[in-house]
C-alpha cells in the first residue's frame, strides 16, 4: 500500500472516530444539562407535593407564648422564635420572588394546634401545620395597639428577621396565620402517569397481542392480509400529534359514551392505545417467529386444538417477548407529549381522575415551558424522573431480549 | 392418570371454540387496521370543513395553501400555510444534511471500525438516545442550544430573539433523527453479504477502502430508508420544536437566526381554543403534515432509485 492510499485511509478511520464521538459528547451535554439544572430542586418533598399552591387561614387554639430552646441541628440561616417555638428563613423562588418558609415547629408548639379559619365547609376543621410552608402573614395580639394586628409579607416586615422580632416584642399572644403551600411538586402528574400506564396497557396490550397472534399465526398467506400489515406498518409513520388530532375528534366520541365531556385521561390512554399498537404488534409477532415450529406440530399432533395450542403452548413461550413490548410501550407512553396535549389537556390537576383531564410528567414538563416564566428547575427535575424510568426500562428490555435470544439458540 | 372422557359433542365444541377464537383474534387485527384509515377519514373531514361552504368564518382554499402569513389575531384573521411548509421542508432537510453523514459514519464506526469492547457501549449510546423523549430534548434545547445559538449569532453580529431560531431547530432536530438513521443504518451495515467485503479484500482494496466504496454502497438501500424515517420524525416532531421555534407570524425564514415556525409549532399554538376556525384549521394542518410527509418519501424513493440499483432489500 502507497503512502497516499494509507494516509486517505487514516483519515477516513479518524472521521467515523470523530462522528461517533459527537454522539457521546450530545448524550453526555444532556444528561449534565438535565442533572445540574434539576437536581437540586428533586426531592422526595417535590415528588410527592402538588403543583398548585394552596392557601391557608388559620387561627391558633392557644397562641400564649412560652419558652422554646433552639435546636442544636438549625441552620445558621433559619431565624428561630423563643416564644413560639417555630423558625422561619428566607428563600428566594424561581420566579425570584422573596419567599418566607417555615423551616422548624416544635412539638409543643402553638402552631401545631391550628383550625381551619377560611370561609366554607372546612371552617373550624383541626389542620396539621406542616413544615415547608410559605408564611404570608401572622396574626398577633399587639400590645401597643391593643388589638389583632398582622405581621410578615402582609404587615410591614419583610424578612424572617423582621417578622420574628415583630411578634415577639409587641405581641402577647398568637391569634393565627395565612400561609402557602409551597407548590411546584409533581404528584398529581406522577399518579396521572401511572393511571394513563395502568388504562393504555389494559386496552393496548390485549388488541394488540390478539392481532398479532392473528397475523402470525392464523392469517391465510394472501393479499388481505398483506394489506392489514402494511396497513398497521403505515401506523407507525403517523406523527404523534395527528395521533392527537385523532383522538380529538374520533375518539372523543368514545369518551362521550362514558359520559365524559372534556379532554380526559381516558381519552389519552385511548389515543395511547392507537400509537402503541404497532410497537406490541411487531414485538409480539417477533416474540412468536422465534417460538420454534417443532413447539406448534407437537402441540397439534397430540390433539389439541388451534386455540388451545395458541393459548398454553404459544404465548407462554412467547412470554419474555410480550414482557418486552409491555415495558417498551410504558416507556413509550412515559415519553409522550404531543398526542397528550391534545387529549388531556395542559392544565396540571393535583389529583387526576380518569374522568377528568390531567397531565402526565412529560405535559407537566409542556406546560411549566410554556409558561410565561419557563421554570427550567422544575422541567429538569421532572425530565431526571422520566430519564430515569425510560433508562431503567430500555435497560431491562435489553437484558430480556439477550437472555432471550440465548434460550433459543441453545 | 387421568382418563380423558370422549364426549360425542367434545370435537364439536373444540371446532366452534376455535371459530370464535379465530374471530377475535381478527377481529383485533381489523381494528389495528381500520385505525390508519379512520385518522385520514377523520382528519381529513374536519380539516376540508373550513373550506366549506356553509362554515361560518370558511376559508378560501387558494389563500390558505398560497399565502405568506398566519395572523390568527387580525380581523378577519388570515390563515395561510405555505410559508410554514416552506419552513418545515427546510429546517428538517437542513437537520437532515447536518445528521445524515454524522449518523451514517457512526453506523458505520459501529459496525465495522470499532474495537469489540466499545462497540456494545456505542450501541447504547445510540439506544439511550432513541429512547430519550421529546419533551427532555426540548428542555434541553431551549436551555443550552438557544445560548449556543445566541453566542454563535453574536459572533456574527447578529441578534436572536433569546437564541429562539431556524438554527436552533435544525440543530435539536439534527440531534433527534440521528438515533433514527444510525440505527437503521446500523442494520442495513451489519446484513451486507460478507462475500461482498471479503472479495474486495481479496481484490487488494484496503479495509477502509472496502467499508465506505463497498459496504456503504451496498447497505444504500437501508440508509435511504433510514433517512426517510428520521425525515418523518423531523416533520412530525412537535413539542420539542415548539420551544425553540419561535412561532414568526409571517415568512419564509431563511436566516438562520431568524425565528421561524412549522407545522407542527403551529398546530400547538393557541391551544386555549376549543371551537371555530383556528381549532378546526389545526386539522387542515394535520392534513398538509401528512400530504408533506408523504410527498418527502416519494421523492427520497425517486431519487434512492436515480442513484442507482438497489443491493439488498
Amino acid at each position: 500500500m502507497n503512502k497516499r492510499r494509507k494516509f486517505a485511509d487514516d483519515v477516513r478511520t479518524v472521521v467515523t472516530w470523530l462522528s461517533t464521538s459527537i454522539s457521546v459528547i450530545v448524550l453526555a451535554a444532556i444528561f449534565v444539562f438535565v442533572f445540574s439544572r434539576g437536581w437540586n430542586t428533586l426531592s422526595w418533598d417535590v415528588l410527592m407535593s402538588d403543583y398548585h399552591p394552596e392557601n391557608m387561614l388559620v387561627e391558633f387554639s392557644d397562641g400564649t407564648p412560652g419558652h422554646f430552646e433552639r435546636p442544636a441541628d438549625l441552620d445558621d440561616a433559619d431565624v428561630f422564635s423563643e416564644k413560639y417555638g417555630f423558625a422561619l428563613r428566607d428563600e428566594i423562588d424561581h420566579r425570584k420572588q422573596h419567599l418566607m418558609v417555615l423551616t422548624y415547629i416544635a412539638d409543643d408548639s402553638p402552631l401545631r394546634d391550628a383550625v381551619f379559619a377560611g370561609s366554607g365547609p372546612r371552617k373550624g376543621d383541626k389542620i396539621t401545620v406542616m413544615e415547608d410552608m410559605q408564611i404570608r402573614r401572622f396574626d398577633y395580639m399587639s400590645e401597643a395597639r391593643g388589638r389583632k394586628s398582622p405581621a410578615g409579607f402582609m404587615g410591614n416586615q419583610k424578612t424572617a428577621d423582621e417578622t420574628i422580632e415583630r411578634i415577639e416584642t409587641d405581641g402577647s399572644a398568637l391569634i393565627g396565620m395565612f400561609y402557602q403551600s409551597t407548590g411546584g411538586g409533581m404528584r398529581g402528574s406522577l399518579v396521572a402517569t401511572l393511571m394513563l400506564i395502568g388504562l393504555t396497557l389494559v386496552i393496548a396490550l390485549p388488541i394488540g397481542i390478539a392481532a398479532a397472534v392473528y397475523l402470525h399465526e392464523l392469517a391465510p398467506k394472501n393479499k388481505f392480509t398483506s394489506v392489514i400489515r402494511s396497513f398497521i406498518e403505515m401506523l407507525s409513520g403517523v406523527p404523534s400529534i395527528v395521533f392527537g388530532l385523532m383522538g380529538m375528534t374520533m375518539l372523543f366520541s368514545v369518551t362521550a359514551l362514558f359520559g365524559i365531556t372534556t379532554q380526559s385521561i381516558l381519552l389519552g390512554a385511548l389515543t395511547l392505545s392507537v400509537i402503541l399498537f404497532p410497537v406490541i404488534i411487531r414485538q409480539t409477532e417477533e416474540a412468536l417467529i422465534v417460538v420454534p415450529d417443532g413447539l406448534r406440530m407437537a402441540s397439534l399432533s397430540l390433539g389439541s386444538s388451534h386455540t388451545q395450542m395458541i393459548f398454553k403452548v404459544i404465548l407462554p413461550n412467547a412470554l419474555p417477548g410480550i414482557l418486552t413490548a409491555t415495558l417498551l410501550s410504558i416507556s413509550r407512553i412515559i415519553g409522550e407529549s404531543a398526542a397528550l396535549i391534545y387529549t388531556m389537556g395542559v392544565a396540571i390537576n393535583d389529583h387526576p381522575e380518569i374522568g377528568r383531564s390531567g397531565t402526565s410528567l412529560a405535559v407537566q414538563i409542556w406546560t411549566v415551558m410554556t409558561g410565561e416564566q419557563p421554570n427550567f428547575e422544575l422541567a429538569s427535575a421532572i425530565s431526571i424522573v422520566i430519564l430515569i424510568m425510560v433508562l431503567v426500562l430500555n435497560l431491562t428490555v435489553k437484558g430480556i431480549s439477550s437472555r432471550l435470544n440465548r434460550k433459543w439458540r441453545t | 392418570m387421568r382418563t380423558l372422557p370422549i364426549h360425542p359433542g367434545y370435537q364439536r365444541r373444540k371446532k366452534i371454540i376455535d371459530l370464535i377464537a379465530r374471530a377475535i383474534f381478527l377481529l383485533a387485527g381489523l381494528i389495528a387496521a381500520a385505525m390508519i384509515v379512520l385518522i385520514f377519514v377523520f382528519v381529513a373531514g374536519r380539516g376540508i370543513q373550513v373550506f366549506m361552504p356553509g362554515y361560518e368564518g370558511r376559508q378560501d382554499l387558494g389563500t390558505f395553501l398560497t399565502g405568506m402569513r398566519w395572523r390568527p389575531d387580525l380581523t378577519p384573521p388570515v390563515y395561510s400555510v405555505l410559508f410554514i411548509i416552506i419552513n418545515t421542508i427546510t429546517t428538517a432537510l437542513g437537520a437532515a444534511i447536518l445528521s445524515f453523514p454524522l449518523s451514517v459514519l457512526t453506523a458505520l464506526f459501529i459496525v465495522k471500525v470499532a474495537p469489540k469492547g466499545l462497540r456494545v457501549f456505542f450501541t447504547t449510546v445510540v439506544e439511550i438516545l432513541a429512547a430519550i423523549p421529546s419533551v427532555v430534548y426540548g428542555v434541553f434545547a431551549a436551555g443550552s442550544i438557544t445560548t449556543l445559538v445566541s453566542k454563535l449569532a453574536g459572533m456574527f453580529g447578529q441578534s436572536t430573539y433569546g437564541g429562539s431560531s431556524m438554527l436552533a431547530v435544525i440543530i435539536l432536530l439534527a440531534i433527534m433523527i440521528f438515533p433514527t438513521i444510525t440505527s437503521l443504518s446500523i442494520v442495513s451495515i451489519a446484513s451486507v453479504d460478507r462475500n461482498l467485503e471479503l472479495g474486495s479484500l481479496a481484490l487488494g482494496a484496503s479495509r477502509m477502502e472496502t467499508n465506505f466504496k463497498v459496504i456503504l454502497t451496498s447497505a444504500k438501500s437501508g440508509i435511504f430508508a433510514g433517512l426517510i424515517l428520521g425525515l418523518g420524525r423531523a416533520f412530525g416532531e412537535a413539542t420539542a420544536v415548539t420551544m425553540v421555534a419561535g412561532n414568526k407570524l409571517f415568512g419564509p425564514t431563511f436566516n438562520l437566526f431568524d425565528t421561524t415556525r412549522t407545522l407542527t409549532t403551529t398546530m400547538l399554538s393557541g391551544l386555549s381554543e376549543t371551537s371555530g376556525v383556528d381549532y378546526d384549521i389545526r386539522f387542515s394542518i394535520g392534513v398538509v403534515l401528512m400530504v408533506v410527509i408523504l410527498l418527502t418519501n416519494l421523492a427520497i424513493r425517486l431519487v434512492k432509485k436515480s442513484i442507482g440499483g438497489v443491493t439488498n432489500e
